[in-house]
């Protein structure tokens, strides 16, 4: 079984006009403290958008309530037109589907270890998919081929440097087709070597057309693929728009600040 | 050779061993039965303590964790006391099976004692693969099931294994203990041997001989697989096929395939 025939996914790609992921209102607090304040944010098919703000403002928070990591306090957060929560419950019907229409890279890689870096690829086609293993194995060398790394197989992610496991992880979050990549900051633990590689594969992605959702503080990277961009803080979008509307003509004063810090951040 | 040992005085033993051989060899056979049964069972055991003690739920967590805490603090040989002699004792209130008999209620007993320790192993071991671990096999869509079995406790297991090791080999000697139900293994048959040939130093001295060739070969075993599975080796066929499956397609050259939107190469 392939897994194109093993999916009865989550009804197709959107249409153009309708957002892959619609959050409405959403809000989460942690111990009583609200980190998310009444978001609202709408990311169209094939769309970039980049989340931006300081560490602690709900960036990660916002993008882990998508797929249900977190569990959001109240709003609404519809994925490729399915309501996934809605008032202050999960609506979802299939949490594990959902999570498979929704890749996710996280800032620590999260390779599991065990696992050679196409087994890493393979492990959910066939245990949350149900794809066959050779048909697994077929796509895991593919997808490890478009990043770049089919000569690094059959290494364990201890082998690997940081950058090639993080493009081992993009491969990952790609094997089930998701309709839309979360990116959880995936360059903070990366040198600057390792941080180009992962851009690159990255930019090739968004060339492709892929939906991605972005928590970064690449501001330069950020500027070159977006075609949208948040910023966060304390909690609440305090501005969005186009990348050069928010980072190159920003209106709020919040904004202004966070983007002087890196001209030069001791200022 | 052993004539002509024996023929000048340097044969070093006064017990004819080979008139032994057969209770012997069934005395072994009984010590690796009782490990094997008891460390089987204990390692179940174990594990399914290690999870209760790891469970949000207090009514859960707490009589796991008082039964560590008890087992872990009572002698080995007051548990195979009380199984073996106290229990029948009970028979008119419980019924007759209470009545376990000397294999049973010796395997029960190191079941029961190292059940509490490598619970220990095991919750450490759980504890210790890195909560990433989960989240990650979450957003992959695993199963609860899936996300234990092929990312949690493989992880898990690399962890346990070196106390978990220790615990089987410390079992297989402690099965001695159970001399004191005359329970048929080779400490037994030591003791009858002694018994009745007098030379109980040499006959101590063989089953100490005994002991380590079995236990020696066992840690080094044991030693070896460990460092496989930490190198990450493919134990099973499947696996080490499907890695071979892997490994041919990689070795092929093919150009980078174009990426989908949304969709695989």
């Amino acid at each position: 079984m392939t897994l194109e025939e093993s999916r009865t996914r989550y009804d197709g790609q959107a249409p153009p006009d309708r957002p892959v992921i619609a959050i409405d209102g959403l809000v989460k607090s942690f111990d009583g403290r609200v980190v998310i304040d009444n978001a609202d944010l709408h990311v169209l098919p094939g769309a970039i958008v980049t989340i931006i703000g300081q560490s602690g403002g709900g960036k990660s928070t916002l993008l882990r309530c998508v797929n249900l990591l977190e569990r959001p306090d109240r709003g609404s957060i519809d994925v490729a037109g399915e309501p996934v929560f809605a008032g202050t419950r999960v609506v979802c019907r299939d949490l594990a589907r959902l999570r498979q229409s929704v890749g996710m890279v996280f800032q620590r890689f999260n390779l599991f270890p065990h696992l050679t870096a196409v087994e890493n690829v393979m492990l959910a086609q066939m245990k949350a998919a149900g794809v066959s293993a050779p048909a697994a194995i077929d796509n895991a060398v593919r997808l490890l081929r478009r990043v770049h790394l089919a000569h690094r197989g059959l290494a364990f992610p201890d082998q690997m440097s940081g950058g090639e496991q993080q493009r081992v992880a993009i491969a990952r979050a790609l094997a089930l087709q998701p309709k839309v990549l979360l990116f959880d900051e995936p360059t903070s633990a990366l040198d600057p070597e390792s941080t180009r590689e992962v851009l690159q594969v990255m930019r090739e992605l968004s060339d492709d057309g892929m939906t991605m959702l972005i928590v970064t503080h690449e501001v330069p990277f950020a500027r070159r693929i977006s075609d949208s961009v948040v910023f966060l803080d304390g909690g609440r979008i305090i501005e969005q728009g186009t990348a050069a509307e928010v980072l190159d003509r920003p209106t709020q004063q919040r904004t202004k600040d966070f983007l002087k810090t890196f001209d030069d951040p001791l200022t | 050779m052993i004539h002509w040992l024996q023929a000048h005085g340097w044969w070093p033993f006064h017990v004819h061993w080979s008139e032994w051989t057969g209770q012997l060899l069934a005395g072994l056979l009984r010590t690796l039965g009782y490990t094997a049964a008891g460390f089987t069972a204990a390692a179940l055991f174990g594990l399914v303590l290690a999870l209760m003690r790891m469970s949000r739920i207090r009514l859960v967590r707490i009589p796991a964790a008082v039964y560590t805490e008890l087992f872990k603090n009572i002698p080995l040989l007051v548990i195979v006391f009380v199984l073996y002699f106290g229990l029948p004792e009970t028979k008119s209130v419980f019924g007759d099976w209470v009545v376990l008999g000397t294999f049973n209620a010796g395997a029960l007993a190191l079941a029961i004692f190292y059940a509490a320790y490598l619970s220990e192993t095991f919750r450490a071991a759980l504890a210790g693969v890195h909560d990433g671990q989960r989240e990650a096999a979450q957003a992959l869509g695993l199963s609860r099931w899936s996300i234990f079995a092929h990312v949690v406790f493989p992880q898990a297991l690399r962890l346990a294994l070196p106390g978990t090791n220790t615990m089987l080999v410390d079992m297989l000697k402690s099965t001695s203990l159970l001399i004191t139900i005359t329970a048929g293994e080779l400490m037994s048959v030591g003791q009858s041997v002694s018994s009745q040939t007098f030379e109980v130093m040499e006959v101590y001295l063989v089953l100490a001989a005994i002991y380590f060739a079995m236990c020696y070969p066992l840690s080094q075993a044991l030693l070896w697989l460990e460092r496989r599975v930490r190198a990450g080796a493919a134990l099973s066929l499947r696996r080490h096929r499907r890695l071979r499956t892997a490994r041919r397609l990689l070795a092929t050259v093919q150009p980078a395939a174009t990426a989908q939107p949304g969709g695989t190469a």
